[in-house]
């Protein structure tokens, strides 16, 4: 039962990725002019055209072409970046860490953050403590991100030089680990910050509303019967019981942890794989774009697999439905 | 639908639509036009440094009062009429030193094109190089005189672009923010609005078929929307626009094709109860075509959703132009809040510290947004007072 469940959602996950590789096959070659006219100066002889194209692959029929590229895209080898000349794959993974960095570590903020608001909203109904937090919530994630960020660039970088304009890192480098690890830290921390104060609005939001549900229960005030202090009642029994949907909303916010990073990397000018996705579309570098598209997609078809396996792990009630609908 | 119009974001909307027709059409001009120095402050901020001025100078010359800081910039052109063998000169006058700006001889008609800025004239009247040169030639306080010897007629323009500008300043390229932000409104308004409507046909489209087809097209479509769910949004959108070209109909086409999807799949959901229905059993008992109940009895029953999905949906399309437009990814002919938001981040108002090119367009965004949310919320309320009642639960 359980495995046929599994089965299901993981080929749903496959049936997506691979819409995504066909519409970024064909996204590409229904463009106007020719994949390769970036590339291609027309004072080049018919010779050298002929022969950049036998290098990208162009002159095979297109089916074959197809299946060429189907085979890259799943070994990961993405071809030559028509802007800088080197391979998409070492370009990616160079910025692949400093989104990484920038998108788990404002998740984790922005969801500690706004899950312990929202159980002090929860505890506190009615007060101004809880009106505080929702409103402050709602304010913060009704504003577009990059307003929002550009105002604290404004803010914190011009106005009081706190924090550097751009970049992930002084030009140049500091020396020694710790002095780099500093200058990273200090870098990040703007654009981390502000993801955070955009985030935890939601979290708030939805962690009341199920901490409200849970602490009128009656196993709680059994709980709180048995004399344990509200500590105990609070994070041992009413937290406990709506940590599965906080996993699965924690992995569901992924996807737009993705649009946001590619937003917040272009404003901070940071080295990541948004801005490298920004740079490639706008240069019609197009196997740059493909692949970029294709590694932020495969992260986010990944997360929603995750999140709905861990969803079916820790609350068994899924996986039953699923396997009847 | 009375307390409806009475509400404050209705009215809001309606002088939003107004302002973003009219407006335009009111004022002089494009707002493409250069009206004064690069980032110049808006008019109320730092009275300290000078507004524009403009003189329009005859032979006579002309003088005046200068108490403020130096402009951003000094430029005088136009024609002097002088008879070909006397030396015209033309003198400016500052409280401390005079500088010759230029001297013609030999002619009947001399064109005069002089800018502080041009090196090749800095050099000739002997002021550094590198910097301002309109600040040399206003070093302090004090009474000034454009001085024209020897012209029979001369008609010159004066023009000393100050570092204040409008109501809300100037653009990097000396534009009016004001204006810009005036015309921004319309292209926001009709991206968000023509996106989302057509978003709402196409949801509505598929979610009929869907909801009363049912079997392999109900199949086909909701495992369409749930791939399409699935896309992560703003960087396919990129690809789009970078791909498709970036016009405003192209942008509407692109935001609509990614946005259809939750109407689709609200509008399933209340067909699938509908169908159901008593009422419409007895339709179908009564030999009712199953056009005749699709159009006049299960369309009209999806209205206030649509209505709700409509104004919900227009705050999201809004931002996602913007933030399109804000990467870069837009035409740059195309005045759009986001346009602007993108070239205050990438021509320097940072280093200018320039303010007034990040908050009006920025604050206009989330105004719109926040009043068509306002009327959604509303409207939503209404198809399900539920929700309205769940607020303080």
């Amino acid at each position: 039962m359980r495995r046929s469940w599994l089965l299901r959602r993981i080929v749903s996950s496959l049936i997506v990725l691979a819409v995504v590789l066909v519409l970024n096959f064909i996204l590409f070659r229904i463009m106007p002019g020719d994949a390769v006219s970036t590339i291609i100066d027309p004072n080049f002889s018919p010779e050298a055209k002929a022969r950049l194209r036998q290098l990208y692959g162009l002159d095979k029929p297109i089916l074959q072409q197809f299946f060429i590229y189907i085979k890259q895209m799943l070994t990961f080898r993405f071809g030559l970046s028509f802007l800088s000349r080197r391979p998409v794959w070492d370009e990616l993974i160079s910025r692949l860490p400093s989104t990484m960095v920038l998108m788990s570590s404002s998740m984790i903020l922005s969801a500690v953050l706004g899950i312990w608001l929202g159980i002090r909203a929860a505890l506190n109904r009615g007060k101004f403590t809880e009106r505080l937090v929702l409103r402050a919530g709602a304010v913060t994630s009704s504003f577009p991100s990059f307003f929002i960020q550009l105002v604290l660039l404004m803010l914190f970088a011009r106005t009081f030089k706190i924090f550097p304009l751009r970049g992930s890192l002084s030009v140049p480098p500091p020396s020694g680990v710790i002095e780099v690890v500093a200058d990273y830290v200090w870098h990040m921390a703007l654009p981390v910050l502000s993801l955070t104060v955009m985030g935890f609005g939601g979290w708030a939001l939805y962690v009341r509303n199920l901490m409200v549900r849970a602490l009128g229960e009656d196993y709680v005030l059994m709980a709180k019967a048995r004399g344990l202090s509200e500590h105990d009642v609070v994070y041992g029994h009413a937290f406990r019981t709506i940590l599965p949907p906080i996993l699965t909303i924690l992995l569901m916010s992924v996807p737009g942890l993705v649009s946001g990073a590619v937003i917040t990397e272009s404003v901070f000018s940071l080295h990541g794989v948004g801005t490298f996705l920004l740079e490639a579309v706008s240069g019609n570098d197009y196997p740059s774009a493909g692949a970029a598209f294709y590694l932020l997609a495969l992260i986010t078809v990944t997360c929603n697999l995750l999140a709905d396996i861990v969803y079916g792990v820790v609350d068994p009630r899924v996986r039953i439905e699923g396997h009847n609908e | 639908m009375k307390n409806f119009l009475k509400r404050r974001s209705v009215i809001a909307f309606i002088i939003t639509c107004l302002l973003g027709m009219f407006a335009p059409m009111l004022m002089s001009g494009y707002p493409s036009d250069i009206v004064g120095a690069p980032f110049s402050r808006p008019i109320w901020w730092n009275t300290q440094l000078p507004a524009s001025c403009e003189f329009n100078v005859t032979a006579e010359g002309v003088s005046f009062e200068w108490t403020k800081l130096p402009p951003a910039i000094f430029s005088l052109n136009g024609q002097v009429r002088a008879e070909a063998k006397k030396e015209v000169n033309i003198i400016w006058q500052t409280p401390q030193k005079k500088y010759l700006l230029s001297s013609l001889k030999g002619q009947n008609v001399y064109w005069i094109n002089i800018d502080a800025r041009d090196m090749v004239f800095k050099q000739s009247i002997g002021v550094p190089l590198i910097g301002n040169g309109a600040a040399h030639l206003f070093p302090c306080a004090g009474k000034y005189s454009l001085i024209i010897q020897n012209a029979d007629t001369a008609s010159l323009k004066l023009m000393l672009p100050g570092g204040r500008q409008e109501l809300l300043g100037t653009d990097q390229r000396g534009r009016d923010v004001l204006w810009l932000l005036i015309y921004g409104i319309r292209t926001s308004l009709v991206i968000g609005i023509a996106a989302t409507l057509i978003a709402c046909l196409l949801g509505l489209g598929f979610g009929l078929a869907a909801g009363y087809i049912g079997g392999i097209t109900d199949a086909l479509v909701m495992r369409t929307v749930d791939v399409l769910l699935s896309i992560p949004t703003l960087p396919i959108l990129m690809v789009l626009a970078g791909i498709w070209g970036k016009g405003l109909w192209q942008l509407v086409l692109i935001l609509s094709i990614f946005s259809w999807m939750g109407t689709a799949r609200s509008v399933r959901s209340m067909v699938l109860t509908v169908r159901e229905s008593p009422w419409i059993e007895s339709l179908k008992a009564l030999g009712a075509k199953r056009s005749y109940i699709l159009w006049r009895h299960l369309v009209p029953e999806t209205a206030p959703i649509m209505l709700a999905n409509i104004a919900l949906g227009v705050p999201g399309a809004i931002l996602s132009e913007a933030g399109l437009a804000f990467l870069g990814l837009s035409d740059p002919r195309l005045i759009s809040w986001g346009r602007m938001l993108h070239e205050a981040h990438s021509f320097g108002a940072f280093t200018e510290g320039a303010w007034w090119l990040l908050l009006p367009p920025g604050i206009g965004i989330v105004a719109v947004c926040l009043i068509f949310m306002d009327m959604g919320r509303y409207l939503e309320e209404q198809i399900d007072p539920r929700l309205s009642g769940d607020k303080n639960a």
